[in-house]
């Protein structure tokens, strides 16, 4: 557990609005431990599938079935195996030690990942909407909004910040890939995930924690009343439980560090999702805000 | 434009001290900024029209802040034109749609470095590999790994895989005549070893360039307006990867300034690439 801290404290330097450089330290170790639950359920809910096939391994196919009823966050997933290709392509041609490794290697590397994924949901897809994903150019507006947002933050930086900003921007799961493993411990697990299954899930893990943050900087925007708010008199239940965080805000203890995301921000945003209890609550669409959000857990 | 030099500052955006609605400024001069006929100067006249003009002020400067950042490239390459006051805001173009577009300024100065070449050649015979990865020297030969003989020279420190085929790759030239040197050179040496060895249909494949701009760069903000174009995921890669349309180049550019340039057939697309570039680039200086 704590071997991640480090990690998502950096994660959290480059989400955060504002110069709230410094998150805090509660919120990152509960940002970290709702990844976690995340992630381990996931892996269990894998594992039975393949355990189903009859696979030996837990392979990117399990992830990808578990997933193919969110068509936003699939096809996030699949443009970012997309770019990992291209970009492996690109970098190969640079240096002609790559081109050699990659011609030694043997394999034709070229989308590997994205012909193996479009082949996989080939053969699952009864209803050609997820082949129609590949050929979906729609503006993915989660992606857009954090584009947007880390470009409001860069513009008011200052070239040291902006340095620090960059060199966090690159952390990622997958790097250590090693301390992931050991953090998601697999060894206890009958059925362990292949090596393009690690990635996805380092990747899962990263959009997690940039889901949390989207959804925990939502919620703090709701909890404070504007003045013209024309839809203040329509109190609904769940604006009554915003009052009581709201009140629990103070208790959390609102230091100097008011622009950071707080604790009760996540779990407020982690219960606004898992308001539904349901073995199958996971998989269900059930408004547009929910589901842009994660579906795993 | 010589009425504008000869007007007070404070009257420049009036026609007459009584405050006639007309400014003293030709409006279709192409100096002006399209559908204002006002210079942001601060006018202290208290007048009901120079309150008009002071809200039309505010938002020509707000406009222009607005495509200031949006659209640096534009405003920055324009000198202003001679005989025109200072006092004139630069003349800045109408809000164009999100393409590179190529302004006719002043070139970057910086020429590219060639850093690879990729080049094939047919040597026009089969060959042994065998044969030549016992009696080269620098050869290496590994079937079981990959099926092509790995040769390498010294001067011009290339490689080269040679294949049974006879077609041959050559790759880690820094010019396109070293290239076609070291193809020569390689196809020297297996003559040497007695096959009939030619030299047909020589190409090059793959250009690498690579330069310095020597300022850091704000990719986020390139990435936001130039989204067709680039993907920047630094949790993958630490570069944005920008696919220039015409020439058709991928362009690697990284925070501190540095810029690689890759997929040119000739050495003018990679200099071509580069000063397309170069204004969109400086739009995005990262000011301390």
């Amino acid at each position: 557990m704590v071997l991640m801290v480090y990690v998502c404290k950096i994660f959290f330097c480059r989400f955060s609005l504002g110069d709230a450089r410094r998150p805090l330290h509660e919120t990152v170790v509960l940002v970290e431990d709702v990844v976690h639950t995340q992630l381990i359920n996931l892996l269990q809910q894998a594992a039975e599938i393949s355990q189903l096939r009859g696979a030996r391994v837990i392979s990117a196919e399990d992830l990808l079935f578990l997933m193919r009823k969110d068509k936003k966050k699939l096809r996030r997933l699949i443009k970012y195996l997309f770019i990992r290709d291209y970009k492996s392509k690109i970098v190969k041609g640079i240096d002609e030690d790559d081109l050699l490794e990659d011609k030694l290697s043997g394999s034709s590397n070229t989308n590997k990942r994205q012909k193996f994924a479009q082949d996989f949901l080939n053969s699952i897809d009864q209803t050609g909407e997820l082949l129609a994903m590949f050929e979906d150019d729609e503006i993915d507006e989660v992606k857009q909004e954090r584009m947007e947002r880390a470009e409001r933050q860069t513009r008011i930086m200052d070239s040291a910040q902006y340095a620090e900003f960059c060199e966090s921007r690159q952390l990622s799961f997958s790097k250590k890939a090693s301390k992931f493993r050991d953090w998601l411990d697999c060894s206890s697990m009958e059925i362990k995930p292949n090596v393009v299954a690690m990635e996805i899930l380092a990747y899962l893990a990263y959009e997690t924690v940039a889901q949390l943050v989207d959804l925990a900087l939502l919620v703090r925007q709701d909890m404070v009343t504007k003045a013209g708010d024309p839809f203040s008199h329509a109190i609904s239940a769940t604006f009554i439980q915003y009052h009581n965080s709201a009140e629990s805000t103070a208790a959390c203890g609102v230091e100097a560090h008011s622009d950071a995301i707080q604790p009760c921000h996540i779990r407020e945003a982690v219960r606004r999702y898992g308001r539904k209890i349901g073995p199958l609550s996971p998989f269900t669409v059930r408004s547009r805000w929910a589901a842009s959000v994660v579906t795993i857990g | 434009m010589d009425q504008n030099n000869s007007l007070p500052p404070y009257a420049q955006g009036l026609a007459s001290p009584q405050g006639a609605m007309t400014p003293g400024i030709p409006i279709f001069s192409p100096m002006m900024p399209y559908g204002t006929g006002l210079t942001p100067q601060p006018i202290q006249n208290t007048s009901s029209l120079s309150i008009l003009e002071e809200q039309q002020r505010q938002q020509q400067q707000q406009q222009q802040q607005q495509q200031h950042q949006l659209f640096h490239s534009q405003t920055l390459t324009t000198a202003p034109l001679p005989g025109a006051t200072p006092l004139y805001p630069s003349p800045l173009t109408p809000m164009t749609p999100i393409t590179p577009a190529t302004p006719a300024s002043e070139s970057s100065g910086i020429v590219p470095q060639l850093q690879n070449i990729v080049s094939t050649v047919n040597l026009g015979c089969k060959l042994d590999l065998k044969t030549i990865a016992l009696r080269a020297r620098n050869a290496e030969y590994n079937p079981k790994r990959f099926a092509a003989v790995i040769m390498r020279i010294r001067e011009p420190r290339t490689t080269a895989l040679i294949f049974s085929s006879g077609k041959m790759v050559c790759t880690g030239a820094k010019s396109e005549e070293q290239s076609r040197l070291a193809a020569r050179k390689y196809a020297r040496v297996v003559q040497k070893l007695g096959f009939p060895a030619k030299f047909l249909d020589f190409k090059i494949q793959n250009m690498v360039g690579s330069c310095d701009v020597k300022f850091p760069i704000r990719l986020e903000g390139l990435v936001l307006t130039h989204q067709q174009f680039s993907s920047y995921e630094p949790e993958l890669f630490p570069g944005l990867i920008y696919r220039m349309i015409k020439p058709r180049i991928v362009l690697l550019i990284f925070v501190s300034g540095k810029v690689v340039l890759t997929g040119a057939k000739v050495r003018a697309e990679i200099y071509e690439a580069f000063e397309n570039i170069y204004p969109i680039l400086k739009g995005f200086r990262k000011t301390t």
